[in-house]
């Protein structure tokens, strides 16, 4: 056991350090903010749904509008109040946990496709008010001027402080996700998605186990907003739709379930096909508008075809190259859990 | 006083009566059969018993408290554990898993100790993970701890259902049919699982078509036909009942 939990530590520690060097690998500005903006946001939001999909076996729909409640309550509580970055992403957070609780409900009566419309409904509903709450939410021409990230006195204003920012929080949430599916509450949740009655029968509060993965995957989906809004610093209602929720399940769905690593690749890979190319350099043009016109295609077969040949995702790939590894290393009949014993 | 008291207890679905007035008592320590013809309301009165369905009339109570509207996994931290006719499995999980969560209710990290790792949730979980073992063992699973529930062949699906439900740490275990599909052999390896776990100290109660797994391990016999209790007793005696061979047997079993 704490062989296991050693050996997942370390893996995060220099996945960590990985991601951490990047911007001294580039001086390329734009693209750092891009891989915080959009792809580190889009990690912390499908690592929520890696939770919420992936081991709770709970589907939503709705994530972008999360994103935006966190977003616009951060940028609000700013702009309006005054107050400092922290009080916007702890009230980013706090308020998209409670939309989260309230999408909890459904859950308690609905399954599969069911739960899926109910969120994609409740997508929708906050997408209209995302767009008509004009005097809050500015309408369709949005909030400008939201202020930069600040934490004290330092403001996060260079692409490399963005980044080193948005990546820390990912990879610190990332180490914390990895702790809660290896233990009790983790176990709950796969109990969860594998057999409601059966998780019944365990003493499992299957309510209790449903809101808490749907309050966390929706906090996480907040901060995101919450970091989204202060380094882009203009939000609009197009950025929080239906579209954004579906590409954000299907990364999820990409990565694979009972996996955290998995679904995280996948937003990366999939986030970054918009910008290839400013990542690939001397790419030919032609290339590259194939590639961003043809980008809800290349999802869509991608998870075709992943479905089909891999359904295990990224995740299941992981564990079965991880299984070889093992066999060929030592032949140890004994699986990593009990050898701790 | 009996450890699981049943007092006339009556559900209907509509016009029928699917358990009529039924009271049995099941003392601490005995294995007790509830058996009767397809249609009996076997099922019906082991949802009740288990809290998945409420009585319309009647009590049950558990070592004096009622069980009577309380949710399924309220009463597991009482000291009810159950099984399913169908196991209910977590299938992509290990047997070692399954049987992890079936301690839920014996450990207590939640979301925020087990995000920060606390050092006592890494103690918990050591000792959780030792039980666990233990019960694969007991149950003579060990050699399967990592192996996916989904992998396991029939037999040892069962015997892990009941590894899982003596996880939870229970006083008294109800089985649903716990033989369906098993063979010879299978039904021998669940009898013998049964006697370990009432030598650890678990009363059972077994809802069971098996006749053969019935006469063999149960000490009291409680038969149903057309939602009533038609008689109770030993097997021997139940075996020569002209009441229940009538309704259910057709004729004597052989001994």
């Amino acid at each position: 056991m704490r062989s296991s939990g050693y050996k997942r530590f370390v893996w995060w520690l220099v996945a960590s350090v990985a991601v951490m060097c990047v911007p001294f690998l580039t001086d390329n500005g734009f693209m750092l903010k891009i891989l915080a903006k959009d792809v580190g946001t889009n990690a912390l939001v499908v690592l929520g749904l890696a939770l919420l999909f992936g081991y709770g076996g709970q589907v939503s729909l709705g994530h972008a509008a999360f994103i935006g409640i966190g977003a616009y309550t951060s940028a609000l509580v700013t702009m309006r109040f005054e107050l400092p970055w922290l009080a916007g992403v702890a009230a980013a957070a706090l308020v998209s946990a409670a939309g989260g609780a309230l999408l909890a409900l459904p859950s308690l009566r609905l399954r599969g496709h069911y739960l899926a419309m109910a969120t994609l409904g409740f997508g929708e509903i906050m997408h209209i008010v995302f767009r008509e709450a004009t005097p809050l939410t500015g309408g369709f021409d949005g909030l400008r001027g939201i202020p930069s990230v600040a934490i004290g006195g330092f403001v996060f204003k260079s692409p490399e402080s963005i980044y080193w920012l948005v990546w820390g929080i990912v990879l610190v949430a990332l180490l914390l996700a990895y702790n809660v599916v290896a233990l009790r509450p983790g176990r709950a949740m796969r109990a969860l998605h594998g057999s409601e009655l059966g998780s019944q029968a365990c003493g499992v509060d299957t309510v209790r186990v449903k809101v808490q993965v749907f309050v966390v995957s929706a906090a996480l989906a907040g901060i995101a907003g919450s970091l989204y809004a202060h380094v882009a610093r203009f939000i609009s209602p197009e950025i929080f739709t239906l579209h954004r929720s579906v590409i954000l399940l299907s990364m999820a769905v990409l990565g694979g379930t009972s996996s955290l690593a998995g679904p995280i690749v996948a937003a990366v890979g999939l986030s970054i096909l918009k910008y290839v190319d400013s990542f690939v350099p001397g790419m030919p043009d032609a290339a590259s508008t194939f590639l961003q016109d043809w980008e809800l295609d290349i999802y869509g077969l991608t998870i075709i075809v992943v479905m089909l040949f891999a359904p295990g995702g990224i995740g299941g790939a992981f564990r079965s190259l991880r299984q070889r590894f093992r066999k060929k290393a030592a032949p140890d009949p004994e699986g990593e859990g009990v050898s701790a014993a | 006083m009996s450890l699981l008291a049943v007092h006339e207890v009556t559900k209907r679905f509509g016009g029928l009566t699917a358990v009529d007035s039924v009271s049995f008592d099941v003392h601490e320590g005995e294995i007790k059969a509830l058996i009767g013809p397809n249609g009996a309301g076997k099922s019906t009165l082991f949802n009740v018993l288990t809290a998945y369905e409420r009585p319309d009339e009647g009590r049950v109570e558990f070592d004096g408290k009622s069980l009577v509207g309380m949710k399924p996994h309220r009463i597991v931290a009482l000291g009810v554990a159950r099984t399913f006719q169908n196991t209910q499995l977590f299938e992509a999980m290990t047997a070692l898993e399954n049987v992890l969560v079936g301690l839920h209710t014996r450990s207590r990290a939640g979301l925020l100790s087990a995000a920060l790792y606390l050092p006592w949730t890494l103690i918990e979980e050591k000792r959780l993970r030792e039980e666990a073992m233990r019960l694969l063992r007991l149950l003579g699973l060990e050699d399967h701890a990592e192996t996916p529930a989904a992998d396991l062949p029939h037999g040892l699906r069962r015997l892990l259902e009941i590894a899982r439900a003596l996880a939870t740490g229970p006083r008294l275990m109800l089985l649903d049919e716990p033989a369906a599909g098993l063979n010879t052999t299978e039904t021998q390896a669940l009898a013998n699982a049964l006697f370990r776990v009432r030598d650890n100290g678990v009363t059972l109660v077994v809802v069971e078509h098996d006749m053969g797994l019935v006469m063999e391990v149960s000490d009291e016999i409680v038969v149903l036909n057309e939602g009533r209790k038609i008689a109770e007793g030993p097997p021997r005696l139940i075996q020569k009942d002209p009441a229940v061979i009538e309704a259910y047997l057709g004729e004597p079993v052989d001994d």
